[in-house]
């Protein structure tokens, strides 16, 4: 299970300090999905950055299955990434110059990488990409490209996926596409969506309200 | 199938990026071939053109004398090593060089010496005759006759020639061609006997066996510490491949220095440039490296890619370059150094080795402006689009 405890960023730039999160503590129970919902500003990506090992909290403390996470090595921590988390962002971050089938593979350990085509092959189909495979991102559509980052989330069976934002770039379908898909994946995994458009997070099965760096309450909103 | 983020993928797929670098590298590597090439052919030249030092070495009487004093041949008959020892009279024809005009040795000797010496550097005659005694004719060999661009039948030397002890009082004709790569030209004894009485006769000798030479030499002239040696530097001279050859090194030594320094300035500048480059195509590549740095993919890693990434570049584009070099150097040196004198090796390994710094230079800068950046390298800030 992750979790954070009193987690405070502060940004600090020359004259001014934001404090962009004051003191915020979560559990993230396996088999859920998480929405983190609030205004902009409120801080919600820079709770998901901290949570997922790219940015270190000023104060407080984030831990994976009781181990923290905060003060790891740049290079344990990559390694947690890859192993373990699967990443979604507001735009997809596709590779141009790779296929959308080498796109979903480049996380992948060159000793796995054949036995992973398959899997990426299925991934492709089951988000209705199919025959998708050997395009550029160039010749996709946004959405298209969109459930290609989601695919390249998920190939590496991650026991947490981190979303920040991932349907803010796409109409309602590919919203609704992209968000069932993680839904699925939150059955059996932690899935943790940041965004603040309600309507996406109607399958969630715990929101968390963010407001000016502090969490304003912690209930179960929608139990599917 | 091939990893995604193998270096090959990125090199066969990024043709504008990967070519304009790989084309400059293959510029660089002819530019440094060409130069030392054409540096060292000046040796190679005087290689080339005084080859019979390899098969007999010239011993001149010093300014005072018209021949070898009697003790300082005595001192050569008493080499257990030569095998024989022949006095010839000699003039000079000029042949073209990078360094312009320069004469040419013509030994005047007896049809029976004459035939010994050619058949000691294997030359056999190919066209015409060989010269009558007493006449103002020669045989030269074919490379003579390339390098004055003369035929048969033509006058080779007589008393317009320009420069020097160049030169004959009539003219005299090429009667005979050899076939061989050594130049040689031979004339009679009677000829020259007759025809330059000025000019001192000199002794030429050779070893039984031919690789006894440079021992030989050495043991009667060292080079540097001429003497050292059994003869006496104050009566006779020596010219041997040995000393000729530390004679052109030595004069072309500061050349040879100018150039060290010019190529060294080359690949720096390149190296310097190429690393300005890869800063560039790395800036343009940062959202790629901060997607994968986030993805969990290490800096070790990437760094690992780009470093393979250069390395394959540059070896591609070096040897490329190496094997662009050999070609047109050797085009260049057959048609149009050779007519000009100047012996160039096309693959001189000597050349080749001055530009082995081109891809260690680059793939250094490359790595370590890469390596800067790479640390600072923000995941966050590339996926927020700062
Ligand atoms: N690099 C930074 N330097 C300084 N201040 C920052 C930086 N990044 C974020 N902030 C500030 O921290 C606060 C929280 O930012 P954050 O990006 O986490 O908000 P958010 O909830 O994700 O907003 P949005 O919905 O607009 O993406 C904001 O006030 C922002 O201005
Ligand atoms: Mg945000």
């Amino acid at each position: 299970m992750l979790s954070c405890n009193d987690i405070c960023l502060d940004y600090v730039e020359a004259t001014r300090v934001t404090h962009a999160l004051k003191g915020v503590s979560l559990d993230f129970s396996p088999n859920k999905l998480h929405g983190i919902m609030g205004p902009s500003g409120s801080g919600k990506s820079s709770l998901l950055y901290i949570l997922c090992g790219l940015k270190s909290p000023t104060a407080g403390n984030v831990a994976l299955d009781g181990t923290s996470i905060t003060n790891m090595s740049d290079a344990a921590c990559a390694r947690l990434r890859s192993q373990k988390f699967g990443f979604v962002f507001q735009q997809p971050f596709l590779l141009n110059y790779l296929t959308a089938l080498e796109n979903i593979l480049v996380g992948i350990n060159p000793d796995e990488l054949s036995a992973s085509v398959q899997k990426a092959e299925s991934l492709l189909s089951y988000l209705g990409l199919d025959g998708m495979g050997d395009k550029y991102p160039s010749m996709l559509s946004g959405g298209e490209r969109q459930r290609v980052a989601v695919a390249r989330a998920l190939i590496g069976n991650p026991d947490i996926v981190f979303a920040d934002e991932p349907t803010a770039a796409l109409d309602k379908d590919n919203g609704y596409k992209v968000m069932s898909a993680l839904a699925d994946w939150a059955v059996d995994h932690t899935v943790i969506v940041v965004t603040h458009d309600a309507d996406m997070l109607k399958g969630a099965d715990v929101i968390h309200h963010l407001i000016g760096g502090c969490l304003v309450d912690d209930q179960p909103s929608n139990v599917r | 199938m091939r990893h995604p983020l193998s270096p090959f993928t990125y090199l066969t797929r990024n043709p504008s990026k990967v070519l304009p670098m790989g084309f400059v590298i293959v510029l660089c590597v002819f530019l440094i071939a060409a130069v030392a090439s054409i540096a060292n052919s000046i040796d190679l030249t005087v290689r080339t053109i005084y080859r019979y030092t390899e098969f007999f070495t010239y011993v001149i009487p010093q300014r005072s004398t018209q021949s070898v004093p009697m003790d300082q041949r005595a001192i050569l008959e008493m080499q257990p090593e030569i095998d024989r020892i022949i006095e010839g009279g000699v003039f000079f024809v000029n042949i073209k060089t990078v360094v312009g005009r320069l004469p040419f040795v013509v030994i005047g000797s007896t049809p029976e010496e004459r035939d010994y010496l050619l058949k000691r550097i294997r030359a056999t005659l190919v066209e015409g005759r060989m010269p009558e005694e007493g006449k103002p004719e020669v045989v030269v060999s074919q490379p003579i006759l390339e390098n004055r661009n003369l035929k048969l039948g033509d006058v080779i030397a007589g008393p317009l020639d320009d420069g020097g002890i160049a030169g004959s009082p009539v003219p005299v004709k090429v009667v005979g061609v050899l076939k061989s790569d050594i130049w040689v030209a031979m004339s009679s004894r009677t000829f020259t006997d007759k025809t330059f009485l000025l000019t001192p006769k000199c002794l030429l000798f050779t070893t039984k066996v031919p690789s006894d030479l440079d021992v030989v030499n050495e043991r009667l002239m060292p080079v540097g510490r001429k003497g050292d040696g059994f003869l006496s530097p104050e009566k006779v001279n020596v010219l041997t491949r040995a000393n000729l050859l530390a004679e052109v090194r030595d004069s072309l030594s500061s050349m040879y220095m100018i150039m060290e320094v010019v190529s060294a300035t080359v690949i720096f500048v390149i190296a310097l440039m190429s690393g300005m480059l890869s800063n560039i195509y790395f800036t343009q590549r940062i959202p790629e490296f901060g997607v994968l740095a986030a993805l969990g993919i290490s800096r070790a890693r990437l760094m690992m890619k780009i470093v393979w990434e250069t390395v394959i570049l540059t070896v591609i584009a070096w040897a490329i370059g190496s094997v662009l070099s050999v070609f047109l150097l050797t085009y260049l040196a057959a048609n149009v150094f050779k007519q000009r004198g100047l012996f160039l090796d096309a693959m001189d390994p000597w050349a080749y080795q001055h530009t082995l710094p081109i891809p260690v230079a680059i793939t250094i800068f490359a790595m370590v402006t890469v390596w800067v950046r790479l640390k600072r390298l923000d995941a966050v800030s590339v996926i927020e689009r700062r």
